[in-house]
């Protein structure tokens, strides 16, 4: 059986284009994250495959068979939703039955499912009860649990976590994580928090500006960003990005001198990337640290300090202008307004060129 | 929806849903309405005679001296409602507008004779009025003083019918004006307190320009309604005496059921709509235009 | 905490004076003709102060339980006010899930004619409407005294504002779930505007209860009279008839119905009637 299959997606509200071209395939038991900001078409990409938008061009396919032309309710998809959208005035067990009663399963069968679910998600002892009477994590599950019943082949989550306080939040994750492993379904998450998507999904699938921006696992997506959009996106604290012009090539991996001087040998192959021409090197937190007393490194003034137990995030500002992130491990005793040398790990820099085209550093032997 | 057979199903609903209610809707309510202004300008009789006159209904009602006479009336009857009604309706809505059992107690009082209909409250009033065992006159005699013939006076009439009418039309501006009291944002009375107001500043200067839009409210619907009394006069006094108390309702009341003769009957119901629009619309139109526009 | 808005001060003993007659004017022409129904009407015609002393007597509302058209009255009232409320509240309830809801050509526009219905006064229709029932043969009838309050465009517009204001998630969740758009409107969202409904009823029932001009041309024969009609041609006929307490007892017996309605919904009532000023 196959999954989930954009083909050509495209949909416009009046003269605003909001999604462009999208194609995706997903297998059957995949975990899929839509990860963007707001207004990303993220949303919209969702709210398609479950048929509450009507998309403008392109098909929609599930298992195969073509989903776009058909009802809601008739596609083998469930949904969660972001407030749950629990129907206020009936019981849990009537809030799950409902889909499985207009669907005219047989009642034993219904009964059947809800006690599985309820066990499964632990609501057996809410089930009478109505959702005002509830806590939000109880709710969510019940949520959750009237889209199980379904037996959907595609599971579509509508920013799960973004309502819970922390502690919550964390509970919900390992709750989402198990539910992958019950089902036997397809689950699409739509989050714009990227700790979210690359602790839970196999894949994601990052949407910006209309368009699919890279599709990949959290190591890809972490380790090769497509363009400079995904590098900036994905890891917290951000990846930092500074102007640098490419000046000369040695062993086939380009050099970049940055704004105020400083030559970076990089491990980036010269393939694809002119001399001369204006870049942006791309370094992650981890592989800038503060100069060793007396070492060499790039001079700069500490705006933020960021100390969380474990290692401290440095925020700096290079004289010339641009913005860096280092670490430091432990409590560091940087403080703002410190003028420190940073050191760079030029062998884990990326290069993003101008066109939007990212290149990677080849991997250390 | 997702798709054109599903777009199409939605169209269909929506008419299904709407429907009933439109279809009652256009056959009671519209054709009567396109009905009036075609038969106004017809010679017609309750039988379903027609003869096509043109505006010459309209041309004698204008030079009807039976017609001024009533239009006199229900202007010096709304004059007389009106401005005494919001006045003491606001008074009361302040003084009420307090927590507390007496409160409470109070306003179900002042609200309780909206529920009776005009022929309870025409019965009531009958017998405090009236000089033969009405409560007004045994009070009166009670203090070795005649009895008033307010419903046989033709000065009295109309003061008359204004009591009543004030009586029963309390309840309502009272209402409104609660609701719209209690829209009042707790926090500018702080605010007045900590700047030192008075009580008769904050009322002046915060709390009426407040309400003002409710206060509009309640002077449009209360003239709109006065202008179209009918029961009181009807049946209080029978629109007299000598046509004293005939208010202009009460006339196309009796043109057409007492004469037969539809087509005046209904040209002089158009021009007394349009003059209820035409105040209603002033009234709005006078207060609203130093506004800024809403948000 | 006061309520926001009320007044934090406590009334003056004189405005509280003031306020206390203020109610007595109110309720004494109510109790005036509580009293008056309690005598008999031979002992009335004697003496007109007879009412303010005892004896009282019930003989006036046992003649009018005893078989008096009054019963017939009440009996239309109910019909025609519970016809019309039951009415109004179908028809207010479809037309709101529609147009709060459904996307159809001309949607707006057909929402913009109802609205201007509130404009519309009673005058400007009651005579051709007269005609156009008198042409349908549906005079002195129930149906023809109960379709005019079907026309209430306050009921669809305050359904439809109500409809508007339940979250647009539950419309999503039940689609998904399958749900036709007529099970959507009947299971879903209907049972959560039942506190519209409540409110919408008692309104309605008011005004068709305490409908006057209408059923007075449209029931001309006294068995299909209103209470609110038949009241009114007793008075008129008072003077053949001089039946003071019993007239008065006719009142209140009209009166009890609509205050056990007023005391029983009176939250219901104030929220309509309010209701109206918060646009």
């Amino acid at each position: 059986m196959s999954g989930l299959k954009l083909i050509d997606v495209s949909k416009s509200y009046g003269a605003t284009r909001v999604l462009d071209g999208v194609s995706l395939a997903i297998a059957p038991r995949e975990f899929i994250a839509f990860l963007g900001p707001s207004g990303s078409g993220k949303s919209t990409l969702l709210r398609i495959i479950a048929g509450l938008e009507s998309l403008d061009a392109g098909e929609v396919r599930l298992g195969g068979a073509r989903i776009d032309t058909l009802a809601p309710g008739a596609r083998g998809i469930a949904m969660v939703f972001q407030h749950y959208a629990l129907y206020p005035h009936m019981t849990v067990r009537e809030n799950m039955a409902f889909g499985l009663v207009n669907a005219h399963v047989p009642k034993d069968e219904i009964a059947r499912r809800i006690a599985q679910a309820a066990e499964i998600l632990e609501i057996t002892a809410q089930l009478d009860k109505k959702p005002a009477q509830m806590s939000g994590g109880q709710r969510q599950r019940v949520a959750i649990g009237r889209a199980i019943v379904k037996q959907p082949q595609l599971f579509l989550l509508d920013e799960p976590l973004s309502n819970l306080d922390a502690a919550l939040r964390n509970r919900t994750r390992v709750e989402l994580a198990q539910l992958r492993n019950r089902v036997d379904a397809a689950l699409i998450m739509v989050t714009h928090d990227q700790a979210e998507a690359m602790t839970l999904a196999d894949r994601i699938v990052i949407i910006n500006d209309r368009r699919i921006q890279q599709v990949g696992t959290p190591a890809e997506v972490y380790a090769r960003p497509a363009n400079a959009f995904v590098a900036r996106f994905v890891g917290s604290p951000a990846m930092a990005m500074l102007p640098a012009t490419l000046d000369g090539a040695e062993g086939g991996r380009v050099q970049a001198r940055l704004a105020e001087g400083t030559m970076l040998r990089t491990a980036v192959p010269t393939r694809g990337l002119e001399q001369g021409a204006a870049v942006e090197i791309g370094l992650r937190p981890e592989h800038v640290t503060l100069a060793a007393p007396g070492a060499e490194g790039l001079p700069a003034r500490v705006e933020l300090v960021e100390r969380l137990g474990d290692r401290t995030f440095i925020y700096a500002r290079l004289a010339g202008g641009p913005e860096i992130i280092a670490h430091a491990p432990g409590f560091s005793q940087v403080r703002p307004g410190d003028e420190v040398r940073l050191a760079i790990d030029a062998a884990a820099a990326h290069i993003f060129a101008a066109d939007g085209t990212a290149h990677h550093p080849d991997a250390r032997p | 929806m997702t798709t054109a057979a599903g777009a199409w199903r939605e169209r269909l609903a929506g008419y299904a849903f709407v429907g009933p209610f439109l279809a009652v809707y256009a056959a009671v309510l519209v054709v009567p309405l396109i009905m009036g202004l075609y038969i106004s300008l017809n010679n017609a009789d309750l039988f379903g005679r027609r003869e096509w006159v043109g505006l010459a209904n309209y041309v004698q009602a204008m030079g009807d001296p039976v017609l001024h006479q009533a239009l006199g009336n229900t202007l010096v009857l709304a004059l007389l409602i009106v401005p005494p009604l919001t006045a003491i309706a606001l008074m009361l809505a302040l003084a009420l507008n307090r927590p507390g059992r007496l409160a409470a107690v109070l306003r179900g009082v002042f609200f309780s004779s909206l529920v009776l209909s005009v022929t309870i409250v025409t019965l009531i009033w009958r017998f405090i009025l009236v000089p033969d065992a009405g409560l007004i006159a045994e009070g009166l005699e009670a203090l070795g003083r005649p009895p008033i013939p307010f419903l046989s006076d033709p000065d009295l009439v109309i003061p008359a019918i204004a009591v009543t009418t004030l009586w029963w039309s309390l309840g309502f501006p009272i209402m409104l004006l609660l609701a719209g009291l209690q829209q009042v944002p707790g926090d500018i009375y702080e605010a007045a307190a900590l700047d030192g107001a008075s009580r008769w500043t904050v009322l002046r200067r915060i709390t009426l320009p407040a309400i003002r839009r409710t206060l509009l409210l309640v002077v449009m619907l209360q003239t709109a309604a006065q202008l179209q009394i009918f029961g009181q006069a009807q049946l209080l006094t029978g629109g007299g005496p000598g046509g004293a108390s005939r208010t202009i309702v009460l006339y196309i009341f009796e043109v057409s059921f007492g004469r037969w003769e539809l087509g005046y009957a209904t040209a002089i119901a158009e021009l007394l709509f349009g003059m209820i629009l035409t105040l209603t619309l002033l009234q709005y139109w006078l207060v609203t235009r130093h506004e800024e526009p809403r948000p | 905490m006061n309520a926001p808005g009320s007044s934090a001060s406590r009334l003056s003993p004189l405005a509280t004076v003031l306020l206390l007659i203020g109610a007595a004017i109110m309720l004494a022409p109510m109790l005036w003709t509580l009293l008056l129904s309690f005598k008999s009407n031979a002992a009335l015609m004697a003496d007109s102060g007879a009412a303010l002393s005892p004896p009282w007597t019930l003989e006036n509302y046992a003649a009018i339980l005893q078989g008096s058209l009054t019963m017939q009255w009440l009996v239309n009232s109910l019909i025609v006010a519970t016809g019309a409320t039951v009415g109004v509240l179908v028809l207010s309830s479809l037309a709101g899930y529609g147009f709060a809801r459904l996307e159809f050509p001309f949607r707006r526009t057909l929402f913009v004619v109802v609205l201007l219905g509130l404009a519309v006064p009673e005058q400007a229709v009651i005579l051709p409407r007269h005609q156009l029932f008198a042409w349908a043969g549906l005079h002195n009838s129930y149906p023809g005294l109960i379709l005019p309050s079907l026309t209430g465009s306050f009921g669809v517009f305050f359904m439809t504002q109500y409809f508007r204001a339940l979250p647009k998630e539950l419309d999503e969740a039940a689609l998904l779930d399958g749900a036709s758009r007529f099970t959507l409107f009947w299971k879903v969202l209907l049972p959560l505007t039942i506190p519209a409904q409540a409110t919408l009823g008692v309104f309605t029932f008011l005004a068709a209860w305490n409908d006057y001009w209408w059923p007075l041309i449209s029931a001309t024969t006294s068995d299909y009279f209103t209470l609110t009609v038949g009241l009114a041609s007793a008075q008129m006929n008072y003077a053949q008839t001089s039946g003071l307490g019993f007239l008065m007892a006719q009142a209140v017996f009209a009166s009890i119905p609509i205050l056990i309605v007023y005391i029983a919904f009176q939250k219901q009532i104030v929220r309509a009637m309010a209701g109206a000023a918060v646009r």
